[in-house]
């Protein structure tokens, strides 16, 4: 087990180098084709090779390899990687450490993150269930049929639909009914407030978590729905168990296994629909910067939070085999 | 009255291609100490009938348009699913044929073994953990301290269907039901599996439901013998004189397909042709297509009902006495 957690975290580490590798890469090739975003700090002004010089320093883009088409770099990315494992980030184009950035913006991320987790483990696990234990019936047809509606309806489809039509006059209501500050008018609150991170992230977070909750309401009732006609479930019948505890000790427990694996996916794709989300609804996390500082050429800070969420996605991942080896004894690692 | 008694029981599934009957009029007893052998080919309803026993059939697509099951007077086709899971529970245990499938894979044995103690009679763990050490004892699985705390795929093919056995003995049932127990074990592995099960029927005086399609294996275990073909009896009674006068061509047909020492290198009588497609089953006997003695009447409507022969027991057979009279089983038709 300990063999096999160093072997996965030395992975996990060559794979993030390789993350950053790729997006050094990437954003060195950007800058080469469109241009030095230290210009874009001047405005209209055309600065002295001096001034310019001193920016793109500061920017710390201010090597000579980021003016030739095609040059790799390589020369900053070891030094970034040489400032990273000294715990240093760098700075925004503003000059604001990453770290600090990040510290402001990754609490509502993950406020965001335990609503979505919570709407599509509650969805999933239920509608899933009723789904198997009522299979072939209306039900079930019912529950599969609403899934792949709201499969069809794409994250910001519904996010548009609920901030530009239904937010405002919910909101209009709650706070004619309530008062502006009562909890009912900030859940409709049509965009993020600071002063209350948790409850206006709440109703974006629902949004999220039903788009996430379509896909695991299928794989749960499948899931389920193989232990409802397997041998083994025939087996704990036979014993005069009720089917309460049949269903909870053999049917629930054992279609867990193929559950935890989705965790992993669906945690991904509540990463993605986070950044959508969290630009849709002016969210201040992780998605909303780092779509932010996409379309400001931002790269220490794209570099910085990528590098971040791709380190939160391996430690994930392992979570989730280590949680795979915990339910299902069949499994073990060396 | 018997212990065990089933009384004209019929089975059908509602599937898309129409109402398959995998159980037609099927009727036999058991008492304490007896064992009954129901023997027949695959498909041949003898699954089916004995999860009705159990009523652990999903209905739909089953569904038991006929028949009476009733143990000790109670019959449990009047009581709700509920009841008669929770009844079947307490007196009567089931040995799966595949044990690999038939255990929980997430939970060790001994969890397994004293699930229902302890969901059904609030045995405490440290209680549960000492009956389920005296359970593999039992069964004779060494080790059991240790083996309890494994799981189902720790353990060898073997010690796996004693756990089985073990399982379906914790709430010391009167009736055990055995689903062909040895199938999927190697030979050597098959006659200990089958010995243990005599020795336990013996000792605790239980009714025992052995299931098989070897007719070789139930001759040293069995009382009486029910012959299954197309989800009828064709042929019932005292297993001596089954052996060695089987009043049906299709019992006889099984009895040659025994694999016998002496016969060692001689090509084995398979019965030819396959077992009828219960969906469209021949007209008159069910067994004709296959039979080496059929005739017209045989392939006319309708079919032979089961009769008692003389000296006890029934067949499902126009010739049955003629069959019965023709002698040796074992010796080869000649052809
Ligand atoms: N769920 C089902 N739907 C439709 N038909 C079924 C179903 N289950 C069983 N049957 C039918 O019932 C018949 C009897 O099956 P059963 O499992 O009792 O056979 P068996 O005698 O136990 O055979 P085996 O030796 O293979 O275990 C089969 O022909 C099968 O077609
Ligand atoms: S009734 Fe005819 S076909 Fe059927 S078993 Fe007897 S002899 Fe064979
Ligand atoms: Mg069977």
């Amino acid at each position: 087990m300990g063999r096999y957690l160093a072997r996965r975290l030395l992975q996990g580490l060559l794979t993030l180098f390789l993350v950053i590798l790729l997006l050094h890469l990437l954003t060195t090739w950007a800058i080469q084709l469109n241009g030095n975003p230290a210009l874009a700090f001047f405005g209209d002004r055309v600065p002295s090779p001096a001034q310019y010089a001193a920016v793109a320093e500061r920017f710390g883009l201010g090597d000579p390899c980021y003016a030739q088409v095609g040059n790799p770099c390589l020369g900053p990315f070891v030094t970034r990687l040489g400032d990273y494992l000294t715990g240093d980030f760098g700075t925004d184009l503003r000059g604001r450490p990453v770290t600090d950035i990040v510290g402001t913006a990754a609490p509502n991320t993950l406020r965001l993150f335990a609503v979505v987790t919570i709407t599509w483990l509650l969805i999933g696990m239920t509608l899933g269930s009723v789904a198997a234990r009522k299979r072939g019936r209306l039900t079930d047809h019912g529950i599969r049929g609403l899934s792949i509606m709201i499969d069809a309806l794409p994250v910001f489809v519904m996010l548009l639909v609920y901030r530009y039509v239904l937010a405002v006059p919910l909101y209009t209501w709650a706070k004619d009914t309530f008062g502006s500050n009562s909890t009912v008018a900030l859940l409709f609150k049509p965009s993020f407030s600071s002063d209350h991170p948790m409850i206006t992230v709440i109703v974006p977070g629902i949004l999220l978590g039903l788009t996430g909750s379509a896909a695991f309401i299928r794989l749960v009732r499948a899931a389920q729905l193989e232990n409802y006609n397997s041998e083994h479930v025939r087996t704990a019948r036979s014993k005069g168990l009720t089917e309460r505890h049949v269903v909870l000790f053999h049917i629930v427990r054992n279609s867990s296994i193929p559950v935890a694996t989705a965790v992993g996916i669906v945690f991904t794709e509540a990463l993605a629909g986070a950044v959508i989300t969290e630009g849709v609804m002016n969210i201040y996390g992780m998605g909303g910067v780092l779509w932010k500082a996409v379309r400001d050429s931002d790269v220490s800070l794209v570099v910085g939070i990528v590098s971040l969420l791709a380190i939160v996605t391996i430690v994930v991942m392992i979570l989730v085999d280590l949680l795979y080896a915990a339910l299902d004894p069949r499994i073990r690692y060396e | 009255m018997p212990l065990l008694q089933v009384r004209d029981l019929a089975v059908e599934f509602v599937t898309a291609d129409g109402v398959v009957r995998a159980v037609d009029g099927l009727s036999y007893a058991v008492d304490a100490g007896q064992t009954l052998a129901i023997v027949g080919e695959s498909g041949s309803g003898k699954s089916v009938s004995s999860l009705a026993v159990m009523g652990l059939l999903q209905s739909p697509p089953a569904r038991i348009p006929s028949g009476s099951i009733t143990f000790a007077g109670t019959d449990l086709l009047t009581l709700s699913r509920k009841q008669h899971r929770a009844f079947c529970g307490e007196h009567i245990g089931m040995v799966f044929q595949d044990a690999l499938a038939a255990l929980n894979p997430v939970y060790t044995v001994g969890w397994q073994l004293t699930e229902a103690l302890r969901a059904r009679h609030g045995l405490t763990r440290r209680d549960a953990r000492r009956r389920a050490m005296e359970l593999l004892d039992l069964v004779q699985v060494p080790a059991a301290r240790q083996r309890a705390r494994e799981y189902p795929h720790q353990f060898s093919g073997g010690m796996r269907q004693r756990a089985m056995i073990a399982m379906a003995l914790a709430m010391d049932p009167e009736v055990l039901i055995a689903d062909e127990p040895t199938t999927a074990l190697d030979v050597t592995v098959q006659a200990q599996i089958m010995k243990l099960l005599a020795e336990i029927q013996a000792e605790r005086d239980m009714a025992l439901i052995l299931i098989t399609h070897d007719l070789g294996v139930v001759a040293s275990v069995a009382d009486t013998v029910t012959v299954m073909y197309a989800g009828k009896a064709v042929e019932q009674g005292e297993v001596q004189r089954i052996y060695s006068r089987p009043a049906h061509p299709y019992t006889r047909a099984l009895l040659r397909a025994i694999p016998r020492l002496d016969h060692k290198g001689r090509q084995l009588d398979v019965i030819p042709g396959r077992p009828p497609d219960p969906l469209h089953l021949p007209d008159g006997c069910a067994f004709h297509p296959r039979c080496d003695r059929a005739e017209d009447v045989c392939r006319a409507a309708p079919p032979p009902p089961l009769a008692e022969l003389p000296g006890g027991g029934s067949a499902a057979c126009y010739f049955a006495v003629e069959v019965m009279a023709d002698g040796k089983p074992a010796e080869r038709a000649e052809s």
